[in-house]
């Protein structure tokens, strides 16, 4: 009997032992009727050649293990980053789920969101009704300040109008007439989350400066001498954004975070329940027009929204996730020459010891190889710093950066020694970086989550630095951005590299003379 | 706080008016329909159930899709399941609901990958059906181990027309001996995940078994031929199930559809017994199988000894003395685990309170299972039950208990607060919400990443994660000591 | 620089739209008028008179080509026409699959994104027989076309669909800005159809803005792919649409919002101009061998 009451087996051991063994192998034998040992094996190997690759790069319709998610997700994450705001989808309800489980998955924070709940008679007439009930329902029993509308792909198939159905309900009494709905019309066949990202902010900085959708004037921009910081989508948004916060104050500068997720997924577990934290507020939103300049942290995250804000009079500093030394010196100056102030002496000192440690440490990173894949920008961020500590960038693949992307990568492998022999993939998945880890291995994969299924198929030791993680806890909570951030990336890359280091001369007797005490 | 009946009846009640309060009227109306607490003797638990979400209250529900691709043939391992549409769906349900299976991933079994059609507005526009097709000429390319394709429908698919099933046929001709199935299951139909259970099992039904060929995969029959049906192998459940059936004397002959196959499902007419443990997501497939292979289909529970003796025993009823002697057999061998894992917890688990919403069988099943802890489940609801799920319900719960149908966000959360259960167990957008509120909390999707829960060796998991939940320190801590006092 | 000028024609497919509205806004350009039309038919002949040719790059096969619809530039899907006139078609699939409304709301979101109504005095959208669903609405949205212009004729289907175009106008009258301009009725030779393309409009809550007499030269200039104003300029038929033209041009704030009628007032008001005969019930739907033996 396999099971034991004072050493309870889990899964991964239970099956494991006989009984089971047994039952799995009749199960295949005598049911299955699947191929053969040998002919899974040589399929196997055929999947590792260049012969399988040149096939796998050919297809064009299907797509298989992307790193990208769809437009309302990025919606929804928007949402999240304002005061008592409520996400509102428009649409299918089974959206609505997926989006609120996937971020509870990877931040382990409730993440509250609601459906009009659209089924198939909304298909055929509209979803106005739902629109009109929706907002009613929404605004009496979780009483937001603001409701942030976006749309799922079947809204957006039949053409519902967010802003004539928006009018409606309020005309109805859904909510007051002056009620704050901000909306965007968010397809999930266009584009990715970072698109929805985008058009999301878009909608709420419209909707505070342009006049509430002809409900109010438009605000008048009075200059002063704040500066506005959009982050773009981010998995770690609940580290990065107290750093980024930190080093505007250390600076001194006047500053408002557009859309701060960083409360809202991150409350205590104190006996109390709070579906809103943090955010920001509408008034800060309303005044972040006065600012001086916006610094948009991915530019890929939000093209449309630093248009909007360029429009209004602003200087708009687009950024491409900068991270390590080169990329937060590059941050910070900006941040100097817009507000003339200079860089304090503390920041320096952070800088300095995050290059002492580079130098610490360098030598265990140089000319590694390193496959990574995720969202545009945090490719580019990663793609300079990995350059910059003699690292070599080998695969950097997104499923969702495009060819202007791919080219700004390639600026960067072209400006330094390390980026010679490297390569980048837009609009391809992880099959392909599956391919590629096989025909060119690298000594690293970086990526999310499911980059531990390549991990388990080419050997390959995966650092989870992007969106989602699902499978280790708390990353979130540490900031990868500024030099504070940098450090705990290099840390990650030492960890991982240290740890298949010991991994690999670990046998007794056979390997361990490299299994050194010292490192 | 112990309360009497009446007195619980009597919290109940004030309890479901008072959530009612904060709905606009309309709303209040509908939801009251929901909402009751269980009077002993009635013959269901006087809810109704299966009808629309309102909008913008937050329901917990998902969507047809989530029921076919999620649920029914996600799982079938040796096949390729494209989410087709645009990208979320796939991304989002991939590998996110455990369904254990044995396989080489991305050679002959291809369960926890995506394969999606990543919609692009021109597909939108122009239609889906020739990329679909290139899609599939794709997949025999690169993955020529795969034994057959289904076509799960996200929205769009439905909306702007596209004849998957012409699709199928056209391929299904063209790639002889792969078994090419296109669903229906777009979102936005039906109310919940439950009708997506539906259509696929209908096209298991239409596509898989009146296409199969007879001479293929030929086994030897025999007498104590079974199949699993309704058990999704989270963390391992099938497997510590078929366990005990066999050991009891039966065959198994498949699963239905955790670690399944292609093969297994077309094996399944020539059982001799379907038995049948998610009523909800399969009675639809078993109630055909009964019509015309003429295969009987039996209930039963795996949760908890109580459940699982009672059960074996009935299985067992349907076949010779060798088998009935073989499931006593079976529940004399583990009555000593059994015995030694509620000696060692029930201890620390009596009298604790539970509040459950769930899907599909749960909300009633795991009741035995706590119970045989010595804990009582004092309310429970369901995701997208039917009547007859709550019909069953009756033969679980006591008087009193609290029946909440498609909970909203706002009234789990209430009724929790109130109730202050000792612990709660649904899904992962409730967890945090609960344990914030200093609440023990047990995800029962997916076993909160542990598991195996059915059967014997499931029980001794199940009752230690039930201890680790309610009994961690943690709970001691979530108020500051110098907040104590106040 | 004048405020832009957004107008859309609608109506039943074979009316004559896309000639009416050529031919009208070739006038518009002829007054000095700088105008851009946005054709939101998947037929993509909404163009073709003032190009000379079929529009063959639509915004929507480009793109399926390209990938997407921000691989496009605009200058890939405007073309130059008679007058100056800025053309662009949205295209859209085969009929019988696809969606060819969404088809328009990707078309309208990409020329908006690209500032292609930058300069321009009009943007006239050209749509097809009927708002069939949410995409086909696109252009009477909230800051879109303000003023709506139905043609239509004294033939029943054309009348029904006019009406049905009036609800469609009404669902987003009251929450956006849009009005209905008119009708503009194109001569069918149909019995006293002044009288009942008036009162129709009359009915409608709008008024006839302008009866179109029937003239073979629109059907010559057509062979010419070329609008009446091109072809025979000084012809009787292209005043006609300069007087079209400038009714439309001065009807700027006078559009009103719709009143719908039922399909019984449209019967009555077909049998009060003695259009129809009052419905004999007990013939509806006998055929005309059943009705030959009773």
């Amino acid at each position: 009997m396999p099971q034991n009451a004072d050493n309870i087996l889990d899964h991964e051991n239970l099956f494991r032992q006989p009984e089971y063994v047994e039952l799995f192998e009749n199960k295949k034998r005598d049911f299955e009727f699947g191929h053969p040992v040998d002919k899974v094996k040589e399929i196997v190997e055929w999947t590792k050649t260049k012969d399988y690759q040149e096939k796998n790069f050919a297809r064009d319709s299907l797509t298989v293990n992307p790193a990208k998610a769809c437009q309302p997700l990025g919606a929804v994450f928007v949402a999240n980053g304002f005061a008592r705001t409520l996400s509102f989808v428009h649409g299918s309800q089974g959206c609505v789920a997926y989006y609120r489980s996937h971020f509870s998955r990877h931040f382990k924070e409730p993440t509250s969101c609601v459906s009009s709940s659209m089924t198939e008679d909304a298909a055929v007439f509209g979803g106005l009704n739902n629109m009109v009930d929706g907002l009613a329902n929404t605004h009496s029993l979780y009483k937001p300040d603001m409701i942030a509308v976006s749309t799922t792909c079947m809204a957006e198939v039949i053409g519902d109008d967010l802003n004539a159905f928006i009018k409606t309900a309020k005309e109805k009494g859904s909510v007051p007439m002056d009620y704050d709905v901000p909306f965007a019309h968010t397809p999930a066949f266009v584009g990715s989350h970072i698109t929805g990202y985008d058009n999301a902010l878009l909608g709420i900085l419209k909707h505070f400066w342009d006049g509430k959708a002809d409900t109010a004037p438009k605000l008048e921009r009075v200059p002063n001498e704040s500066i506005n910081f959009i982050g773009g989508f981010d998995g770690f948004v609940v580290g990065n954004m107290p750093e980024i916060r930190r080093i505007f104050k250390t600076m001194g500068i006047e500053h408002t975070l557009l859309c701060d997720p960083s409360d809202n997924w991150n409350t205590p577990t104190d006996g109390t329940y709070r579906m809103y934290d943090g955010g920001t507020t509408k008034q800060q939103v309303a005044e972040a027009l006065n600012a001086k300049a916006t610094i948009v942290f991915q530019q890929f995250s939000a093209e449309k929204t630093a248009k909007l804000i360029a429009e209004h009079g602003q200087e708009v500093v687009a950024l491409n996730h900068p991270m390590g030394v080169a990329g937060t010196d590059q941050f910070l100056m900006a941040l100097s020459r817009i507000s003339g102030k200079p860089i304090p002496a503390e920041l320096e000192l952070e800088r300095g010891r995050l290059v002492d440690a580079i130098a610490d440490s360098q030598a265990h990173l140089h000319g590694k190889k390193y496959a990574l894949y995720g969202d545009p920008d945090l490719m580019l961020g990663l793609t300079q710093f990995l350059l910059e500590l003699g690292a070599e960038p080998t695969h950097v693949l997104s499923t969702n950066g495009d060819d202007k992307w791919a080219a700004k990568v390639q600026a960067l492998f072209d400006a330094s020694p390390f980026g010679k022999n490297c390569k980048v993939y837009p609009k391809r998945d992880l099959w392909h970086m599956r391919s590629l880890l096989f025909t060119e291995p690298v000594d690293f994969l970086i990526g999310n989550t499911y980059g531990k299924y390549l991990e388990r198929d080419t050997g390959t030791p995966l650092i989870r630095l992007v969106f989602p993680i699902f499978d280790r806890h708390h990353y979130h909570r540490m900031p990868i951005w500024g030099y504070e951030g940098a450090m705990r990336v290099l840390v990650m890359l030492l960890d991982e590299f240290f740890e298949s280091l010991d991994a690999n001369t670990i046998i007794p007797g056979k390997t361990d003379y490299s299994y050194d005490i010292i490192r | 706080m112990s309360l009497t009946m009446e007195e619980t009846k009597a919290r109940n009640k004030e309890l479901i008016e008072e959530v009612l309060k904060a709905y606009p009227e309309k709303t209040a109306k509908k939801r009251a329909k929901h909402l009751n607490a269980f009077e002993e003797g009635k013959t269901d638990c006087n809810v109704k159930s299966n009808i629309k979400s309102v909008p913008g209250v937050m329901t917990i529900r998902g969507c047809a899709y989530a029921g076919s691709k999620g649920v029914v043939w996600g799982p079938i391992k040796d096949m390729i399941h494209i989410s087709h549409g645009p990208v979320g769906c796939g991304q989002y349900s991939w590998a996110a609901r455990r369904n254990y299976y044995i396989g080489t991933t991305g050679i002959d079994t291809f369960v926890t990958m995506q394969f999606t059609s990543d919609f692009q507005e021109k597909d939108i526009v122009f239609g889906g059906d020739k990329k679909l097709e290139k899609i599939i000429d794709e997949i025999q390319v690169l993955f020529p181990l795969n034994k057959g394709i289904s076509v799960q429908s996200e929205c769009p698919i439905g909306l702007i027309g596209d004849d998957i099933e012409a699709v199928s046929k056209k391929k299904a001709k063209e790639y002889v001996g792969k078994t090419i199935v296109p669903v229906r299951c777009e979102g936005f139909r039906g109310v919940s995940q439950s009708l997506g259970h539906h259509l696929a099992n209908d096209a298991i039904r239409d596509w898989v078994f009146d296409k199969m060929d007879p001479e293929k995969n030929k086994f030897e029959g025999s007498p104590y031929d079974v199949a699993i049906i309704g058990d999704y192998n989270i963390g391992g459940d099938a497997w510590s199930s078929r366990i005990l059936l066999e050991e009891m004397g039966l065959r198994v002959i498949a699963q239905w559809s955790g670690d399944g196959s292609i093969a297994e499902l077309e094996n399944t007419p020539k059982a001799k017994l379907n038995v049948l443990h998610c009523y909800r997501s399969m009675n639809y497939i078993s109630r055909h199988m009964e019509e015309k292979y003429g295969v009987p289909w039996v209930e039963y529970n795996f949760f908890g000894p109580s459940k699982i003796a009672a059960s074996l025993r009935e299985i067992a009823s349907h076949f010779d003395d060798k088998i009935k002697e073989g499931a006593e057999r079976v529940i004399a061998k583990y009555q000593a685990l059994t015995d030694a894992v509620i000696a060692k917890y029930r201890p620390r688990l009596e009298g604790k309170t539970v509040m459950l919403f769930v899907g599909g069988l749960r909300p009633r099943h795991v009741i035995g299972a706590y119970e045989d802890l010595g804990m009582n489940v004092v309310g429970t609801g369901y995701e997208f039950g039917h009547n007859d799920d709550y019909q069953r319900t009756t033969h679980y719960v006591k008087d009193g208990t609290l029946i909440y149908d498609d909970v909203t966000g706002f009234e789990f959360e209430k009724f929790v607060e109130k109730i202050q259960p000792d612990l709660v167990g649904s899904g992962i957008k409730e967890k945090y919400v609960f344990q914030k509120m200093g609440v023990p909390f047990r995800q029962m999707h997916s076993w909160d990443y542990s598991g195996p829960y059915h059967g014997y060796d499931g029980f001794g998991i199940f009752a230690r994660d039930m201890d680790m939940a309610i009994n961690s320190p943690v709970w001691s801590l979530t108020k500051a000591p110098w907040k104590k006092a106040a | 620089m004048a405020k832009l000028r957004q107008i859309a024609f609608y109506g039943k497919g074979g009316i004559g739209k896309s000639t009416t509205s050529q031919n009208t806004l070739a006038s518009l350009a002829e007054m000095g008028q700088k105008i851009l039309i946005v054709g939101c038919d998947p037929k993509a002949d909404s163009t073709r008179l003032i190009l000379h040719a079929k529009a063959q790059d639509t915004i929507l096969s480009l793109a399926a080509d390209a990938g997407s619809v921000e691989d496009l530039e605009l200058e890939d899907v405007m073309k130059v026409g008679y007058r100056d006139i800025r053309c662009v078609e949205s295209g859209g699939p085969e009929p019988g699959v696809g969606c060819a409304g969404r088809g328009v709301i990707t078309s309208i979101n990409f020329l908006e994104e690209e500032g292609a109504y930058d300069g321009m005095d009009y943007v006239s959208y050209d749509v097809l027989g009927d708002v069939v669903c949410g995409g086909f609405a696109m252009p009477i949205r909230e800051n879109k076309a303000q003023e709506i212009y139905i043609v239509m004729s004294g033939e029943m289907m054309a009348m029904y669909a006019a009406n049905n175009i009036s609800k469609g106008v009404l669902k987003y009258a009251n929450s956006g800005g849009v009005r209905l301009g008119g009708l503009v009725c194109n001569e069918r030779q149909t019995d006293k159809e002044y009288e009942l393309a008036d009162a129709l409009a009359k009915m409608l809550g709008t008024r006839l803005i302008h009866f179109i007499p029937r003239d073979n030269i629109v059907q010559h200039a057509e062979l010419r792919r070329m609008t009446v104003l091109e072809y025979a300029p000084d012809s009787k038929q292209a005043d006609e649409y300069r007087t079209l033209a400038k009714k439309i041009h001065e009807n700027v704030g006078n559009g009103t919002i719709p009143t719908p009628i039922t399909m019984d007032q449209l019967e009555d008001l077909l049998m009060e101009h003695g259009i129809m005969d009052a419905i004999d019930e007990s013939v509806v739907g006998k055929t005309a061998a059943e009705l030959a033996v009773a």
